[in-house]
């Protein structure tokens, strides 16, 4: 998965790869771009019965029923307001499409591999066994995420478990 | 050869199949005690357009088989001998065999099952038995290929053994085994003589003889002729360089050359038929015994025969045939040869019509070809959700637009009245795409129920009406096995023993009767036959002795539901057919998940009705739409039986087990929807709410709702998509606002309703 992950990534002239970051509470993270496809803002979310807190319910995209992950709910960070200003990436992971919601979109960085260093285990919010790497942007920290990885893995309980050991 | 044949195996297969799939159908039509000539011939036909594609396409072990098949099929076919149940079971065994090794050879592997053998072995049987009294010629000597003999030759053959290049590990022993497989060999002079001289007596024609010679010499060093001790007939054979050994003489007539080149070019093998005699001067080849086959009478008419013999190169009829044209010319036939007369003017066009795709309907096949374009199943359902999309498209401009003034605004008003008649129509015809005939299901069950009946030994016709009705082709492949089930049940447990049946008063043969209809927006697929009926005492006991609740007196209704219950079984004995109990319960299932359902109405000795229910198409839904606070739910139309405003004291509890609601004298479980969903909110009182009345898996439930809002047709879409299946929903579907609605499943809201409680 991981492979195809960075066959398929856009790459510049100069190898780098094209990533968007957002902001979840304090931190800030990226993902490649490639597994986004629109940013768009949040409404008539229909709610899903009996589902976790953070999965707000499902959406209308043009036809496509798609579902609606709060990550600031999934990470536990303070108050959630659903206003004209919430974002939400809708994103194409594993042949499904999800919508995240996070605290904003703040840009798209190239990066060339190198740039990127590996995590130690370190208490981000996220499990270490998400994160691709660690990157720095204008002395900012950026955590780079496999989102794909994050999205299928058995504790946001989007896919049904058969389907991620098949994966 | 180096022609790619494997461009073409393809097009074989398709065609094979659809031979075969014919055959079967020709089969099962087929009545043995008044067997229908065209019928026959229709079948031969089948048989032999297989044998040759797999012949020329090299697949050995088919041919082999409907060589045999065909061999038996002639016999019958030219009346030497009566069809007979053991045949056509054993040619539907062929089918089946055939079937298997298409299948094989077209994933590119080898078909090996003992089954091959055992077939031809029961075919050949058949066979010799047909042959023995039939046939006037000696049995060949080659016990590979029985009932041949009528038409096998005796050919000489002279060549000089210094012809033959031994240099490539020929010899003469070796030459004489390779020719034995064809037949007899005989040396008729000395091994070390400067001519050989052998006589094979073989049912391959010259070419095939020479053919075997020139691997080892050249051809042209060799002579054969057909030997002189056979009748004269054969000469004019030899000397008309045909491969037919023993048929397709045309004698004398001027003219002839004409009229026979057609038939030769394409009839190599073929066994067959007719002598064209007849013209002035050919009394000779007319006063032989010409075992048993027609006589072309008609000198002035052999232009005629050369303009049919013609025809039926075009349509590839392949040289048999029994022409006898000349109008006016009295039938010169012997006793021998009437029968076969019979068969005569085999134009292709009364068989084509019985949907046999003999070959008269070789030449129209590409007509149909250019008319129809196969397209994957996922281009159509893009195309069916993107319509469902403009459909919902519009309904959201609509109501956009519902705020406007109508006057003012008359032109946008105008164009979405069109603009919804055009997305309908466009809607309507793409989900025609999707749409199949039921008879893509029925097909298969004359042959199911024929082999079930021979199995127990009763006897069944099967009625087959409304096979043109079209649904969803999703639904056709899944009706399938729930039919399978209810047609096998029907005969098993139905149709009564024919002695039984004569008890009853009733004809001994049973019948089935599979009818499929539009009934408003649904299809009704029923299952009915004339056999014993529902045995209410039986069930009722079985219930008892099974601890199935039922009520006191329990209504016919009621009764006949018990045989969906999972393990319920009233059959005496378990066979391979039937009777272990699961099946109903399954069919129940199936047809469910298909948002359909089955009622069941039976009258003891009169038989059983089965009727299923099913929507048009698995895309969309009839539903209604009821409000729990600010949500909207889709409930599908198919499970409402009623609604109602309950009063305060419709409301109870019963200690342990929930509670119910009082309706109609009944106490149903009450599902309150806002709890089993745990939504938000102020739950309003129950009795402020409506009461909706569903049929589900397990009885009657009430669904406590806030409000009915309207009745919708909705475009199914799936949860799983891009989510997971959710507990109480079986899918969601987008509303007129664009908002996400979600469908309820009623069955699980009733399991749900009872884990929370």
């Amino acid at each position: 998965m991981n492979d195809e992950r960075k066959d398929g990534a856009m790459i510049n002239p100069e190898g780098a790869r094209e990533f968007l970051t957002f902001t979840l509470g304090d931190e800030e993270y990226g993902i490649d771009i490639l597994k986004v496809q629109e940013i768009r803002g949040y409404d008539a979310v229909t709610r899903i019965a009996n589902a976790p807190a953070f999965i707000k319910g499902v959406i209308n995209m043009r036809g496509v029923i798609v579902p609606i992950l709060d990550m600031r709910l999934k990470f536990n960070l303070g108050q959630v307001e659903y206003n004209e200003f919430t974002v939400v990436i809708i994103l194409n992971v594993a042949d499904r499409v999800v919508g995240i919601v996070v605290d904003g979109v703040s840009d798209v960085i190239a990066l060339k591999r190198e740039q990127i260093r590996p995590a130690p285990e370190f208490g981000a919010l996220m499990d270490t066994a998400y994160i691709d790497g660690l990157t720095t942007l204008d002395d900012r920290m950026v955590i780079m995420v496999d989102i794909e990885k994050l999205i299928t893995s058995g504790e946001m309980g989007l896919v049904e478990q058969a389907r991620i050991d098949m994966a | 050869m180096t022609i790619d044949m494997s461009r073409f195996y393809q097009v074989f297969f398709d065609e094979a199949g659809e031979h075969l799939a014919a055959m079967e159908a020709l089969l099962l039509e087929l009545d043995v005690d008044a067997p229908d000539l065209e019928t026959l011939n229709a079948i031969f036909r089948a048989a032999h357009s297989i044998k040759g594609g797999a012949g020329t396409f090299g697949f050995l072990d088919m041919a082999q088989l409907t060589h045999v098949l065909e061999t038996l099929l002639d016999r019958l076919r030219k009346q030497e001998t009566r069809p007979t149940v053991e045949m056509i079971d054993a040619f539907l065994g062929a089918c089946d065999v055939l079937k298997a090794q298409l299948a094989a050879h077209q994933e590119g592997a080898e078909y090996a099952d003992p089954q091959i053998a055992e077939v031809s072995a029961r075919l050949e049987s058949l066979s010799e038995i047909a042959a023995t009294p039939a046939s006037p010629a000696p049995r060949p000597p080659s016990p590979a290929l029985p009932g041949t003999a009528a038409t096998a030759s005796i050919w000489l053959i002279e060549f000089r053994p210094d012809a033959i290049d031994f240099q490539s590990g020929a010899n003469l022993h070796a030459l004489r085994d390779v020719l034995a497989e064809m037949g007899s060999v005989e040396w008729l002079s000395e091994g070390d003589a400067e001519v050989c001289v052998w006589r094979i007596k073989t049912w391959f024609g010259k070419e095939e003889i020479l053919e075997t010679f020139a691997f080892v010499c050249d051809p042209e060093r060799i002579s054969i002729t057909a030997n002189t001790d056979v009748s004269p007939a054969s000469l004019a054979n030899a000397d008309d360089r045909d491969g037919d050994p023993g048929f397709g003489f045309f004698a004398g007539a001027p003219g002839s050359e004409r009229a026979l080149d057609p038939v030769e070019t394409d009839s190599d093998e073929e066994l067959g038929f007719g002598f064209f005699a007849g013209a002035p001067g050919s009394e000779q080849a007319l006063d032989q015994d010409l075992d048993g086959f027609g006589l072309f009478g008609g000198s002035p008419g052999m232009e005629q025969v050369a303009a049919v013999a013609n025809q039926g190169r075009a349509e590839q009829e392949q040289g048999y045939g029994f022409f006898d044209l000349a109008p006016g010319t009295p039938r010169i036939a012997d006793g021998n040869a009437a029968p076969s007369a019979e068969s005569t003017v085999e134009r292709p066009s009364p068989t084509s019509g019985l949907g046999a795709p003999g070959p008269g309907a070789a030449p129209k096949r590409p007509a149909v070809a250019d008319t129809s374009i196969r397209v994957s199943v996922e281009k159509v359902d893009q195309l069916i959700n993107l319509v469902g999309e403009l459909v919902i498209t519009h309904a959201m401009l609509a109501e956009s637009a519902s705020d406007l003034d109508p006057v003012m605004y008359e032109r946008i008003f105008g164009g979405l009245s069109n603009l919804e008649r055009n997305s309908r129509d466009l809607q309507q015809a793409v989900m025609s795409i999707r749409m199949l005939p039921i008879s893509f299901v029925f097909n298969r069950f004359p042959r199911v129920v024929r082999d079930i009946a021979a199995n127990l030994g009763k006897k069944v016709t099967l009625k087959l009406i409304g096979e043109d009705t079209e649904l969803d082709k999703g639904l056709i492949e899944r009706l399938a096995d729930p039919l399978n089930h209810l047609v096998r049940n029907s005969i098993d447990h139905g149709i009564e023993q024919p002695e039984r049946r004569r008890e009853a008063g009733k004809s001994e043969t049973g019948e089935i009767t599979l009818r499929a209809s539009h009934r408003g927006g649904s299809i009704l697929v029923e299952v009915r036959d004339d056999g014993a009926g529902l045995d209410r005492e039986k069930l009722l006991a079985k219930a008892a002795q099974q601890g199935i609740p039922m009520p006191e007196n329990p209504s016919d209704k009621e009764v006949w539901q018990l045989i969906f219950h999972a393990g319920f079984s009233t059959a005496e004995r378990v066979t391979d057919i039937s009777g272990r109990g699961v099946g109903m319960d399954v069919v129940r299932r199936n047809i469910e998940a298909m948002n359909g359902r089955v009622e069941i109405d039976s009258q003891a000795g009169h038989g059983t009705h089965i009727a299923i229910r099913l929507p048009l198409t698995l895309a969309i839904l009839d539903g209604l739409s009821v409000r729990m606070g600010e949500e909207i739910f889709i409930l599908p139309l198919t499970a409402i039986q009623e609604s109602l405003q309950p009063t305060r004291d419709q409301f109870k509890t019963v200690a342990g087990r929930g509670r119910v609601a009082h309706v109609n004298g009944d106490y149903l479980p009450l599902v309150v929807l806002r709890e089993v969903f745990h939504l938000d909110g102020q739950p309003p009182r129950h009795e402020d709410g409506i009461l909706v009345i569903v049929d589900t898996s397990e009885g009657l439930a009430a669904l406590l709702v806030d409000e009915l809002v309207a009745q919708h047709q909705v475009v199914i879409k799936s949860l799983e998509t891009n989510y997971r299946k959710v507990d109480g929903v079986s899918g969601a579907t987008i509303m007129g606002d664009g908002r996400v609605a979600l469908i309820l499943d009623v069955d699980a809201l009733v399991r749900l309703n009872r884990k929370n409680s």
